[in-house]
């Protein structure tokens, strides 16, 4: 068991190498950067304390999409890389298990979202930080409750996207291992997102529905793909509410990712597994 | 620990072809046996069914009938690869890696404890005459400097059997008679080798055994020697024989009942001959760098 899990970690940390001497990695970083430090360039829609709610609104929203997209592109080209290049080839023929290889590429993407998750928080919660501190000086009677915004549940809200993130890269390499072209497994996956995306549709739907056969089918559907919603909590985190998230809440906004992620990664084992390379 | 380290039988591999999944027979009813400490040679023309017999060896591909064997666990286990180091043909590494790194990499996977971690990846890079240039990047390497990081990471754990799969393929003669000297080096120790090549005549000065293939088809098998020699011919070299006495040679052997078919110079072969004149001028050169 250890020198199973040794083996995912060096797996994992070739995987992330890899992934950060892509410029891939490092252009898409500096965009989403650019992109959340330039939402204060953007005044002239929101003043006062909306401004900040338009520059936190403006960050969830870079990190979500700019995330999507590197969780998908970077886990499909590591995976395929190897697979292309042939080092699978000679990696597989030493004594490693199929799930150990493929834990070990959604551990290395996992890592970097991390890296990437984190480097954005920081970047919007000093952007926050500066404006907040910028607005106290303008417009002291606004926060007469003192700061506004709880800069430590951004790191928060940046640690639930990055569970998500994990889903999305666990459900590309479900893809992946069936797939026999990298264009056809990011295509697939975007499909796969936007369906996770509004899954809450279809929950509404089977809601609203009468027991039968076609009630059965839309909540299987609907419990097939997780539902992303559930991590769309910046504002309830970020800003004082009545009724702030419980911390059991978040636990099992948590739980809800990391079961899709192993469920995800368990099934592209069982595809993995029979692939002859 | 099983006297064989490659036990297959009754091996057929098929593949299905487009979407109407038209059966290609690639290996046909294969049979054969490779003994521990031999160096085994597998022979055939490109879609003899090589490369599936060895992929079917290490796990990478599923048989579709038969089986096989690596020390007496069946080599779908993981476990048995564990005796087991494999060179894959043009072998593509991490370019992003350095050579040392690319071979602690491949350690680390297969196990290596951390404290023969350093004197087991030094031990085989000196091993293939890689160390001068094991810091730099994979990316910047020659082909035959590939060759023999592959062979380095192939041997990194200190595996029973190696399987090379054309270790020679783009190499030059130098790099190639190097090659041969690891192999032969690994014999030695007790190594089984499976060598996999279309160098004939490489082959022919390695192998104890080998394999002809074609068609999926196993055609020949057995000792080099014996399958090389010719039952009712024997030749004999000869130095420092004058014209008349080679007459009465001749005449000695008609009147034996024998067939003189053919007189010839013995020839060294081409590759012989390269690295002799190579390997002279090398010296040369060293000896004057030397007296400088």
């Amino acid at each position: 068991m250890i020198d199973s899990l040794q083996r995912m970690r060096w797996i994992a940390a070739n995987t992330f190498l890899e992934a950060v001497r892509q410029k891939f990695f490092n252009a898409l970083l500096l965009l989403s950067v650019a992109l959340v430090a330039s939402s204060v360039f953007f005044q002239q829609f929101d003043f006062g304390s909306s401004e900040l709610k338009f520059i936190s609104d403006f960050g969830f929203g870079a990190v979500f999409f700019f995330g999507a997209i590197l969780s998908i592109v970077l886990s499909t080209q590591l995976f395929f890389n190897e697979l292309d290049n042939r080092t699978a080839l000679t990696l597989l023929a030493k004594p490693i298990h199929k799930l150990e290889f493929l834990a070990g590429k959604f551990f290395g993407c996992y890592a970097l979202m991390f890296c990437f998750t984190f480097a954005l928080s920081l970047v919007l919660a000093g952007l926050l930080f500066w404006r907040e501190t910028v607005l106290m000086g303008q417009l002291a009677e606004g926060f007469d409750g003192g700061r506004l915004i709880r800069y430590g549940d951004v790191f928060v809200f940046g640690f639930i996207q990055w569970i998500k993130f994990g889903v999305i890269a666990a459900m590309t390499l479900f893809v992946g291992s069936f797939a026999q072209t990298n264009l056809f497994t990011i295509v697939v996956s975007f499909f796969g997102l936007v369906i996770c995306q509004l899954q809450y549709i279809a929950r509404d739907a089977y809601l609203g529905m009468e027991a039968g056969a076609g009630r059965w089918l839309v909540q299987g559907l609907s419990w097939l793909f997780p539902n992303f919603q559930l991590f769309n909590i910046g504002d309830q985190l970020v800003y004082p509410v009545e009724e702030s998230l419980a911390l059991v809440t978040l636990g099992l906004i948590v739980a809800y990712g990391l079961v899709y992620s192993v469920a995800f990664v368990l099934l592209a084992q069982l595809n993995f597994r029979s692939r002859e390379l | 620990m099983s006297s064989l380290a490659i036990s297959i039988q009754n091996l057929t591999k098929d593949f299905s072809v487009g979407l109407r999944g038209l059966k290609l027979r690639a290996v046909d009813g294969l049979n054969l046996e490779v003994e521990a400490g031999q160096i085994y040679g597998l022979l055939g023309p490109n879609g003899s069914g090589k490369s599936t017999t060895i992929k079917i060896i290490l796990g990478l591909l599923h048989p579709s009938a038969g089986q096989c064997e690596l020390f007496g666990q069946p080599c779908a286990e993981v476990a048995a690869r564990r005796s087991l180091g494999f060179l894959p043909e043009a072998p593509y590494f991490y370019r992003y890696l350095s050579g040392r790194e690319l071979v602690r990499f491949y350690a680390r996977i297969c196990g290596v404890p951390r404290q023969q971690m350093r004197q087991q990846v030094d031990s085989v890079i000196e091993l293939v005459g890689m160390s001068e240039a094991a810091s730099r990047k994979v990316g910047t390497y020659s082909k035959g400097m590939l060759q023999r990081i592959g062979l380095a990471q192939a041997l990194v754990h200190d595996p029973d059997l190696v399987i090379l799969d054309e270790p020679t393929a783009g190499v030059d003669p130098l790099g190639a008679a190097d090659i041969a000297d690891i192999i032969r080096e690994l014999k030695r120790c007790g190594k089984t080798i499976l060598l996999s090549s279309h160098l004939l005549a490489q082959m022919e000065g390695l192998c104890d055994r080998v394999a002809i293939l074609h068609r999926g088809q196993l055609i020949r098998e057995g000792r080099v020697d014996d399958l090389l020699a010719q039952a009712d011919a024997q030749s004999f070299v000869v130095e420092g024989l004058d014209p008349a006495a080679q007459f009465k040679v001749e005449r000695t052997i008609a009147e034996a009942g024998g067939e003189l078919c053919r007189v010839e110079k013995t020839q060294r072969s081409l590759d012989a001959l390269f690295l002799e004149a190579v390997n002279e001028r090398a010296q040369a050169a060293a000896q004057e760098v030397s007296h400088d």
